[in-house]
């Protein structure tokens, strides 16, 4: 890690120096003040920084360009297939891969194709979405309850905890009453407990944070809160917030698979990557082809998200600014 | 500190009081009714509902299970007519709390060790091995996890056995399989930390006076960086050992996850508050624990002030 | 009190774990550190195996011991699995077919139906009185408990009575009431407007007792020796242990083939039971079921052999053809019709009903829903329940019944829909309610897909919890179509035509035809079998062709068995799978 930030002068040669200078080899040239103010390189503003270093990132560029492919697949797959995505045929039954059905078909005789990617649009609108509320709800809560502690604190992690400790199951089931099944009422089943995450995770980090000693020369200095907050604790934040929602959206795909798992899933004919797995692995025996697929879509997003968190984490962090 | 955990068990058990309450209201509203089959005649249903107290005021009812649970006794499961919910937790805890301690020992052992190796040899091959395990793990959902481990190790090798829990040889593909996504966050959490670490002052600082790398490692990186770690912990624990309804249903561990699952299912009321009330306890009582770490781990936390 | 220390020492070895690692960080020696830290694991790792490995093995050992000790003396152990836990193990409150099938191998009732024939049980002999409401039963001399002690009449009838008294609050008291036994005064008893005392079921001497009838019932035999809830119950052992009562194994004593000898940990075990007045029939030394709630893991332990039998989910029964075999459950899968429907008043319409029925391929809905294992279902009643000439009711009456097709006829079911004033068939919209079961979900879709492409009919699917759909959706007629199941409790039509009773407190369809209903009425008083049966089917043909539901499948179960099992029963009713007198070769 360091030796990246450390520059080795240059070994070249110094030419040997004459005892004596003839000061004639020497002319001024007067102030070029040109040249004095002359940035070498480009000024970047903090996104321009973190945005080329993401993109020097090859792992993380990969992975963002894969999600990429996942999400044009996703809006555009089942309006090019010419089949739909709960048509069935009985004369499709199992049928393997070919270049009609990309991925075959499952045992009712449907594209599995298109299914997937019906799928992806659900998992990873409830993915993004669930994870995103959560972490914005989540820090916002956790970092007031670390930067102010006490009482607040006090009476914020009660109420975590309290939150909690209900089973998810019956949060999912009584917003499914008030809302109806779909993927409005996961996220907001998912978000009613998911912010506590990150909740407690800000609030650790804060914690840390605050008493570091850049935050009090800050606070001596006079500085108002919400200025510390904005220029101290969150730059600092964020890389393992963002590493933190990277993993929070498999997460939130993972919450929806096991819900479906269960049978709270959305409502049918609608499919998602959780309800493709949990078709797939009853017929892991028979027919292992549906979740092979699916398991790989889910792995191969998952695996971008992961590198794209690192790429990010690295991006945002302020005291690798700059280098390379 | 004593002054400062008499305060946070007060807390506590206020906690505990304020869930039991939600939840006894809770479960109230949820659709359907504990008393149902295909064939439940009303009167049949009407003698349940008496049988059960269910005739009287919500807040009497209330109070008497209040009562109830202060001499210890939760009241008989809904849908298991002759047990207690009281047996019910305690015949199938010892299990998800077997299963999910071996699972816990596995996921810290490797999921520390591989988030400390693949942060000290950033960059290197070795790095992105531990990054891509620790990806697999989080990319696979339990149940398939679950479900190819015991195919593979049990039906394909024949190895392994494929379900029950009776004996060390049943316990190692449910403690895999239960410890693989664990693992894999602990690992990433710690291989951020880790790197955050890396580059703070007082580790150039230790570097400069000399220290020995292994002693930088152990005295001032890891134990700085552990605290992320200690965080995600509480919930993982609390969460692991009350039982997990995929890999218990999968290896057939007469576990506590069934009972959690089902009791929502079914609306069995005593059951649903069971659970709630054992496993918010354990909840509030893991975070307590992981809050008291703070200030034992990180000395510039003092605890209290 | 052990297992409150148990789970106190686990939370310690818990704590002890974290905080040493916790403290050896900070005294700031690394290789004490290390050396704290994986001392710390090891110790968890060691307390909790030294902890909660002991209730395993102290339930597990023992078992597996006798197991191979009895195989080495040449002793006969069966094991099974199935999915379902039983609710309960008081005789008096089973509620499932799980429940019956535990109880029929613990307790003996007056009579046992096996295979579909009545066989004496407790009672020797019994007679029926002329006008068929009075039936006598002579109890056999020297019954024993399992505990030695002697079964007497007074055990037998306080089992009845507890059955319906309210303060016992079985969920099966109404067996013996007007929906099914017709014993005398049982309705006002289970209501609590009677004594317990007035029940229909009396002692007459030390080896003699009645039981009256309100009503002649055919299938009052077989009902008696297929439903466990009318088991004898031994009232010191109830006043003994109240709520507690069959808690577990030791709280209950047994009259049957087998005694139980633990329940615990999902697994019962079951033991020969030489005080059984039957025991020389009985082969099995020793039984164990494990209870193993996941499809696929069960098969796995079939297929590892830990298991002599287990039923075969539908999605892998092509993979063991050969292997397997079959048999039906009786289980009637069907779509209820909320026939007073508000939200779709076409609902109430018998044109759309029968639309909605020809509309369907029943080949191909059995196809992609089922995996082509279950028989597509036509007619309403099961047609393999007894006839009165010696057949299937299905062979004696199928041909009378004006059945569905089963390949579904569009251009008829055009026509219905036209008849119901259906102009455009995709403005009219119906909801679906199936529960969130996985196999309720693709027969939902299934069923989606096919009226939408045959009627052009828009289908929403509402899924709800089970409890939901039987404790709200259903009883309060808020659905418009329902997925749902019906299975015999005794072998007679009315079983499944009673559901549809303009009065029954199960119509959940709220279907009303007078026609129907007098025919019902006709049936129950009427003495001549043959006539009865006519009136029946003539009951269920009025049903079908006022399309009262959309009939969907018989199912048939596939099963896997050890080819040196034998002798093993599988019949339709309260008792699928059913084992206790079966053998195994060694």
């Amino acid at each position: 890690m360091a030796k990246k930030n450390v520059r080795i002068p240059s070994g070249e040669v110094i030419p040997e120096i004459p005892e004596t200078l003839d000061p004639s080899l020497f002319k001024v040239i007067g102030k070029n003040t040109e040249r004095m103010e002359s940035i070498s390189r480009p000024s970047l503003t903090f996104w321009q920084d973190a945005w080329r270093r993401f993109r020097k990132n090859r792992p993380a560029f990969l992975g963002f360009c894969i999600i990429g492919l996942y999400v044009i697949l996703a809006i555009f797959a089942p309006i090019m297939s010419k089949y739909a995505f709960d048509a069935m045929d009985v004369s499709l039954k199992y049928a393997t891969p070919s270049l009609e059905h990309f991925l075959g078909c499952d045992g009712s005789g449907r594209d599995i194709w298109v299914r997937m990617w019906m799928g992806a649009r659900v998992s990873l609108t409830i993915g993004f979405f669930a994870a995103f509320i959560n972490m914005c709800v989540g820090s916002v809560i956790g970092g007031l309850c670390g930067y102010y502690g006490g009482w607040l604190d006090m009476i914020i992690m009660r109420i975590v905890d309290v939150v909690y400790g209900i089973p998810s199951l019956i949060i999912t089931i009584l917003v499914m009453v008030v809302v109806g099944r779909g993927i409005h009422t996961l996220i907001i089943a998912m978000c009613v407990v998911g912010w506590i995450g990150s909740c407690r995770f800000v609030r650790g980090e804060v914690y840390r944070l605050k008493n570091q000693d850049y935050v009090s020369a800050a606070k001596v200095l006079g500085v108002p809160d919400f200025t510390i907050i904005l220029r101290h604790i969150i730059p600092n934040v964020m890389g393992m917030l963002i590493t933190n929602l990277c993993m929070a959206i498999p997460g939130a795909i993972f919450q929806e698979a096991f819900l479906s798992y269960i049978g709270l899933g959305i409502a049918p004919p609608n499919c998602s990557w959780g309800i493709l797995a949990k078709e797939g692995i009853k017929y892991l025996k028979v027919y292992p082809n549906q979740v092979m697929f699916t398991a790989f879509f889910i792995c191969t997003t998952m695996l971008s998200l992961t590198m794209i968190g690192d790429g990010l984490r690295d991006a945002f962090d302020p005291r690798l600014r700059g280098t390379e | 500190m004593s002054k400062y955990i008499v305060k946070r068990v007060i807390a506590a058990v206020l906690t505990l009081l304020v869930l039991i309450t939600v939840v006894f209201f809770l479960v109230r509203l949820m659709p359907g009714e504990p008393f149902t089959s295909e064939k439940l005649n009303p009167i049949v249903k009407e003698n349940m509902i008496k049988y059960y107290g269910f005739d009287k005021p919500l807040i009497v009812q209330y109070f008497q299970y209040l009562g109830n649970l202060l001499k210890g006794n939760m009241g008989y499961s809904m849908k298991y007519t002759n047990k207690t919910v009281n047996y019910i937790i305690g015949s199938t805890f010892p299990y998800s709390a077997d299963l999910g301690l071996r699972a816990l020992a596995i996921a810290l052992v490797f999921g520390l060790l591989l988030g400390v190796v693949a942060a000290l040899n950033r960059g290197t091959r070795l790095d992105v091995f531990c990054v891509i395990l620790a990806i697999i793990g989080t990319s696979i959902p339990d149940f398939i996890m679950g479900a190819v481990l015991q195919y593979v190790f049990g039906l394909k090798l024949k190895v392994l056995p494929v379900a029950k829990w009776a004996g060390f040889k049943y316990t190692i593909l449910p403690s895999c399989a239960l410890a693989f996504y664990t693992m894999a966050s602990v690992s990433r959490t710690m291989r951020a930390s880790m790197l955050e670490v890396v580059q703070q002052d007082y580790i150039k600082t230790a570097r400069a006076k000399g220290l020995s790398n292994f002693r930088i490692t152990w005295k001032h990186q890891i134990r700085n960086a552990i605290m992320p770690v200690i965080t995600i912990m509480g919930p993982t624990v609390a969460a692991v050992l009350t039982g997990t309804f995929v890999i218990e249903a999968m290896y057939a561990i007469p576990g506590m996850g069934k009972y959690y699952v089902d009791s929502t299912n079914d609306n069995d009321y005593s059951m649903i508050l069971g659970m709630t009330v054992f496993y918010g306890a354990f909840l509030i009582f893991c975070n307590l624990v992981v809050d008291i770490l703070y200030g034992v781990v990180d000395p510039r936390v003092r605890i209290g002030k | 009190m052990k297992k409150a220390s148990k789970m106190l020492a686990l939370l310690l070895a818990l704590a002890m774990a974290a905080s040493m690692a916790a403290c050896g960080s900070s005294d700031g020696a690394s290789a004490e550190t290390t050396a704290a830290a994986e001392a710390a694991e090891t110790e968890a790792a060691a307390e909790e195996g030294a902890e909660t490995e002991a209730p395993a093995e102290e339930a597990e050992e023992p078992a597996a011991e006798e197991a191979d000790a009895g195989e080495a003396a040449g002793e006969k152990v069966f094991k099974f699995a199935t999915g379902t836990e039983p609710t309960s193990m008081d005789q008096s409150k089973g509620n499932s077919i799980a429940d019956n099938e535990v109880q029929r191998a613990l307790q003996e009732g007056l009579v046992r139906l096996i295979n579909g024939e009545v066989q004496p049980g407790l009672a020797e002999t019994w007679e029926v009185s002329e006008d068929g409401l009075v039936y006598t039963f002579h109890i056999r001399d020297g019954l024993l408990w399992s505990d030695g002690e002697p079964l007497t009449v007074d055990d037998i009838v306080y089992g009845f009575k507890r059955l319906v008294d309210p303060e016992t609050a079985s969920p099966y008291g109404w067996i013996a009431g007007s929906d099914a036994s017709h014993i005398l005064n049982a309705d006002a008893v289970l209501a609590g407007e009677m004594s317990v005392d007035e029940l229909g079921v009396a002692k007459v001497d030390d080896s003699t007792m009645t039981i009256t009838v309100d009503t002649p019932v055919p299938y009052l035999l077989s009902l008696l020796g297929s439903c466990t809830e009318y088991s004898p119950v031994r009232a010191d052992y109830v006043e003994q242990y109240g709520t507690d009562f069959a808690a577990t194994a030791e709280k209950n004593v047994y009259s049957g083939p087998f005694v139980l000898t633990s329940s615990e940990n999902q697994e019962l075990h079951y033991a020969k039971n030489p005080n059984y007045w039957n025991a020389d029939a009985v082969n099995f030394d020793e039984v164990v079921q494990y209870i193993v709630s996941d499809d696929s893991t069960r098969v796995a332990m079939f297929d590892s052999g830990d298991v002599d039998y287990v039923a075969i989910p539908n999605e892998q029964v092509p993979l063991y053809e050969g292997q397997d075999q079959s048999y039906q459950n009786g289980n009637d899968d069907y779509l209820y019709i909320n026939s007073a429907s508000e939200t779709q008043p076409l609902l109430q319409d018998a044109n759309f009903r029968l639309a909605l029925n020809y509309g369907l391929s029943r080949t191909e809905y059995i196809s992609l829903a089922t995996n082509d294992i279950y028989d597509p279902g036509c007619t309403f009643v099961l047609p393999m329940l007894s006839g009165v000439n010696g057949g299937t009711y299905g062979e004696e009456y199928g041909d009378k019944l004006s059945a569905f097709p089963v390949d579904g006829d569009v251009a008829k079911a055009q026509e219905y829909l036209k008849a119901a004033g259906v102009e455009d068939p995709s403005s009219v919209t119906v909801e679906l309610v199936i529960t969130d079961a996985e196999s309720e979900k693709l027969i939902g879709e299934v069923i989606q897909q096919q009226w939408q492409t045959n009627l052009g009919i828009n289908v929403e699917i509402r899924q709800v919890t089970y409890s939901e759909k039987y404790g709200t959706v259903l009883p309060s007629g808020d659905y418009e179509l329902a997925y749902g199941g019906w299975g015999p409790d005794y072998d007679d039509p009315n079983t499944y035509l009673a559901l549809f009773n303009g009065n029954s407190p199960y119509n959940y369809s709220n279907y009303k035809n007078e026609e129907f209903d007098a025919l019902m009425a006709a049936a129950t008083t009427e003495q001549d079998v043959v006539a009865r049966m006519d009136m029946l089917a003539q009951a269920e043909n009025i049903l079908l062709e006022d399309g009262a539901m959309v009939p969907l499948q018989y199912r048939t179960v596939h099963y896997l068995m050890n080819e040196n099992v034998t002798g093993i029963n599988f019949t339709v009713g309260a008792v699928n799978f059913d084992w206790p007198f079966g053998d195994i070769a060694q």
